[in-house]
C-alpha cells in the first residue's frame, strides 16, 4: 500500500510517499481501508519532532474508511462497517490498524470524508461545550480563535444551545465566518482591546465561560472578563504555553475555576468515545453543524497540505484521500 | 462602650480592653448591641498585620446580637431585630455598625452563640459542598483539616448529601472528631502518606473533589489524588500560599478542574446570602449539624483566646461573650 512515512523529523519535505505491505490486524485491531484521513496541527507537531514518536512511522491521526480486516479479539466491528477514528497513529495511509474499541460506527447521513474532518475538532467543540462547561441558555461565553477548526463548531454548538456568543478573530474574513456559525459579536483583537470590548459588550458583568486555546497571549484578559465564579477553560497553546501562574489571583478575580483539558480525558471509555461521536454525528446528519472542508489533496500531496495548513491561509478542513 | 483596640499590631497582648465611644451607624448600616463574638484565625491576621486595616482598629469579623437603632437608608433590619452576620470589622465590642444588608435574621430555634458559631465556618462549608462543587450522592471528597471548623461543618453536609467522605486529620484525637463528625475514613497524614491512602482507598480511581484549605502542603500531592476530570477546591492556605501554578499540570494529570474560592463570593447577593444562612440555620435547628462550641472567653480575655487558638489546642469554635 501507499503511506507517507516520516524517517527523520523535520519539515514537510520530511514526509515521503512510499510503498508498505498493508497492515495486519492484532488480536485486538481492526484494519481499516482509508477513504479519508484528516490533517491537524498536531500531524505538524509530531512531523517535526515536538511531540515524540518513533521513526521511522506513518504520519496521521484521523481517518475514515471501510473495515478490511478484523483481530481474533475484536467482537465491536466487522468486515465492511463504515467508521471513523482520531487519535490513533497511521492515518496518512491506505489501509491502518486501528484498536477495535477506538473505531466509531458512521451513521447513514455522514458521508466519509465529513466523518474523517470532524472526529477531532468536532468531538473537541462538544467535550467542551457540553462537558467541561455544560452551556446553558442565556449564557454568555467568549470564544477565542472563533473562525480556528474548533472555533467554528464550538460557536455554532454554542449558538444551539442557546448561548450568546462573543468571538474574537484576527481578520474582517475571520470575522464574517464566525459571525455566518453564530456569533453575536465579533473583536477583532488586531485593532481593539479584546479585554475592554468584552467587558463593555458583557455590560460590566463579564461572561460565564472564557473557551482559550490561544494561551499565552490571552490568557491574563482572559481572567479580569469572568464573571464571578466564572470558568477559564484553557484547551490550547497556539500563541506558547501559558506561564505558571499564582492561585491567588483565581480568588482575587472571584474565585474563578480554571481547567485544561485534552479530548484524550473525555473519550477514555468506549462509551465516552461513542456518546462524543455519536452526538456530533447527529448534529451533522440533521443539518445543525456545519463544516467547512475547505480542501481534499491527493495522499501524495500531504507535504503540500501541511505547507499550507502551517501558512495559516487555510480557514477550514483540510483532507487527504488516499 | 467596651471594645478590644489595636493600636500597633502583633501578637494576642496587643489586644487590650478599652473604653470607646459608641459607634453612630451610617444611613446603609444598623447599630447592632453584640452578645456574642466569634473568633477566627481571620482576626489574627488583622491583629499581626499580615491583612491591613487602618489602625487603631477593633478586631473580629462575626457575631450575633440585637439592632438597636438602623441608618436612613438601611431597609433590611429594623430596630429589635435578632441577627448575625459575618464581614463586619469590629465585632469584639459591646456595638458594631455593620451594613444592614449583611445582617442575618436569627431564627428562634437557634441561640445567640449558634448564630454566631456558624456564620462564617457554617457558611464556608455550605458554599464548598453546594455551590464551589455541587457535591452529589455517590461521590467521593477528599476534605483535608477534616477536624478543624469549617472541616467539621463540610464532613457533616457532605454526609448529608451522600457522599463518601475521607478526611485528613494531624493525630487520632482529631481523628476520632472526624470519624464522628460522619467521615468515612480518616488519614492521619502526619503517621501515613495521604496520597498513597487516598489511592488505595479509592481502588486507584481517585476522588471526586478535593476540599483544600491548607495549601502550599498538600497541593502537589492533591493533583495525584483526583479522578480524571476531578475538582480541586482551595479555600484557604493554613500551611502557606501555593507557588505558582502550570497550568498544563492540569491537563497531564487528567484535565483536572481547579477553584480559588472565597466566601464573598459566594454571598454577594443579599439573596444568596439570606439563601445560604436559612438553608444553614434550619440544618443546625433541625439538630442534622452540630456545632462544636469549644470554649467561651469574656471580651477582656480576647488575647488568651487568640493564643489558644493559635495554639492549635482547641479543636471547636472559640467565641467572646459580651
Amino acid at each position: 500500500m501507499r503511506a507517507i512515512l516520516v524517517k527523520q523529523p523535520g519539515g514537510p519535505e520530511a514526509m515521503e510517499l512510499v510503498e508498505l505491505p498493508v497492515p495486519q490486524p492484532k488480536a485486538n485491531e481492526a484494519v481499516v481501508k482509508l477513504t479519508a484521513s484528516g490533517v491537524n496541527f498536531i500531524d505538524v507537531y509530531v512531523r517535526e519532532g515536538r511531540y515524540k514518536a518513533l521513526p521511522p512511522f506513518v504520519l496521521g491521526q484521523e481517518g475514515a474508511g471501510v473495515v478490511n480486516a478484523v483481530g481474533a479479539d475484536v467482537a465491536s466491528t466487522k468486515n465492511g462497517d463504515r467508521v471513523a477514528w482520531c487519535g490513533v497513529m497511521g492515518s496518512y495511509a491506505e489501509y491502518a490498524a486501528v484498536p477495535a474499541d477506538r473505531l466509531v460506527p458512521i451513521p447513514d447521513g455522514v458521508t466519509d470524508p465529513q466523518a474523517a474532518a470532524v472526529m477531532l475538532q468536532g468531538m473537541t467543540a462538544h467535550y467542551l461545550s457540553h462537558d467541561t462547561y455544560p452551556l446553558k441558555r442565556g449564557e454568555t461565553v467568549l470564544v477565542h480563535a472563533a473562525a480556528g477548526g474548533v472555533g467554528l463548531l464550538l460557536v455554532q454548538m454554542a449558538h444551539n444551545l442557546g448561548a450568546r456568543i462573543i468571538a474574537t478573530v484576527s481578520s474582517d474574513e475571520k470575522a464574517r465566518l464566525a459571525r455566518a456559525a453564530g456569533a453575536d459579536e465579533v473583536i477583532l483583537y488586531t485593532q481593539s482591546d479584546f479585554e475592554a470590548e468584552t467587558k463593555r459588550l458583557a455590560d460590566g458583568k463579564g461572561v460565564n465561560v472564557v473557551y482559550d486555546s490561544v494561551g499565552k497571549t490571552t490568557f491574563d484578559k482572559g481572567l479580569n472578563v469572568l464573571r464571578p465564579r466564572g470558568m477559564m477553560v484553557l484547551f490550547g497553546g497556539s500563541s506558547g504555553a501559558v506561564p505558571p501562574f499564582d492561585p491567588i489571583a483565581l480568588s482575587q478575580k472571584g474565585s474563578l475555576y480554571l481547567t485544561r483539558p485534552t479530548l484524550a480525558n473525555y473519550i477514555a471509555t468506549r462509551e465516552e468515545l461513542l456518546a462524543q461521536s455519536r452526538a456530533v454525528f447527529s448534529m451533522m446528519a440533521a443539518g445543525t453543524l456545519k463544516l467547512r472542508i475547505e480542501h481534499t489533496y491527493p495522499l501524495a500531496e500531504a507535504q503540500q497540505a501541511h505547507r499550507d495548513l502551517e501558512g495559516r491561509k487555510t480557514t477550514g478542513k483540510l483532507l487527504l484521500i488516499p | 462602650m467596651q471594645a478590644i483596640r489595636i493600636q500597633q499590631t502583633g501578637g494576642p497582648e496587643v489586644m487590650e480592653l478599652a473604653e470607646v465611644p459608641t459607634p453612630r451607624p451610617k444611613p446603609n448600616e444598623a447599630l447592632v448591641r453584640v452578645s456574642i463574638a466569634g473568633v477566627n484565625s481571620i482576626d489574627g491576621r488583622f491583629r499581626d498585620g499580615s491583612w491591613r486595616t487602618p489602625l487603631p482598629f477593633t478586631p473580629g469579623q462575626e457575631g450575633a446580637g440585637l439592632v438597636t437603632a438602623v441608618g436612613a437608608l438601611a431597609k433590611t433590619v429594623k430596630v429589635g431585630d435578632r441577627v448575625a452576620w459575618s464581614g463586619a470589622l469590629g465585632s469584639y465590642a459591646e456595638y458594631v455598625a455593620a451594613t444592614a444588608d449583611s445582617l442575618v435574621p436569627v431564627p428562634a430555634t437557634l441561640s445567640d452563640p449558634q448564630a454566631a458559631a456558624a456564620m462564617l465556618q457554617g457558611l464556608t462549608a455550605h458554599y464548598l459542598a453546594t455551590d464551589a462543587h455541587q457535591l452529589k450522592a455517590g461521590e467521593t471528597a477528599l476534605v483535608h483539616a477534616a477536624a478543624g471548623g469549617v472541616g467539621l461543618l463540610l464532613v457533616q453536609m457532605a454526609r448529608m448529601i451522600g457522599a463518601r467522605v475521607i478526611g485528613t486529620a494531624s493525630n487520632p484525637e482529631k481523628a476520632g472528631l472526624a470519624l464522628e463528625a460522619g467521615a468515612d475514613e480518616v488519614i492521619v497524614f502526619t503517621q501515613q502518606d495521604f496520597e498513597a491512602e487516598v489511592k488505595r482507598l479509592t481502588g486507584g480511581k481517585g476522588v471526586d473533589v478535593v476540599y483544600d484549605g491548607v495549601g502550599k502542603a498538600t497541593f502537589e500531592k492533591n493533583l495525584n489524588v483526583m479522578r480524571r476530570r476531578g475538582m480541586l477546591v482551595l479555600y484557604g492556605m493554613s500551611s502557606g500560599p501555593v507557588p505558582p501554578v502550570d497550568p498544563a499540570k492540569l491537563s497531564e494529570k487528567g484535565s483536572l478542574y481547579m477553584a480559588r474560592t472565597t466566601l464573598a463570593h459566594f454571598t454577594a447577593t443579599r439573596e444568596e446570602l439570606l439563601a445560604r444562612t436559612s438553608a444553614l440555620f434550619a440544618m443546625i435547628a433541625e439538630g442534622k449539624l452540630k456545632l462544636r462550641i469549644a470554649k467561651t472567653y469574656a471580651l477582656g480575655e480576647a488575647a488568651q483566646a487568640h493564643r489558644d487558638m493559635e495554639a492549635r489546642k482547641i479543636a471547636g469554635k472559640i467565641l467572646l461573650m459580651l
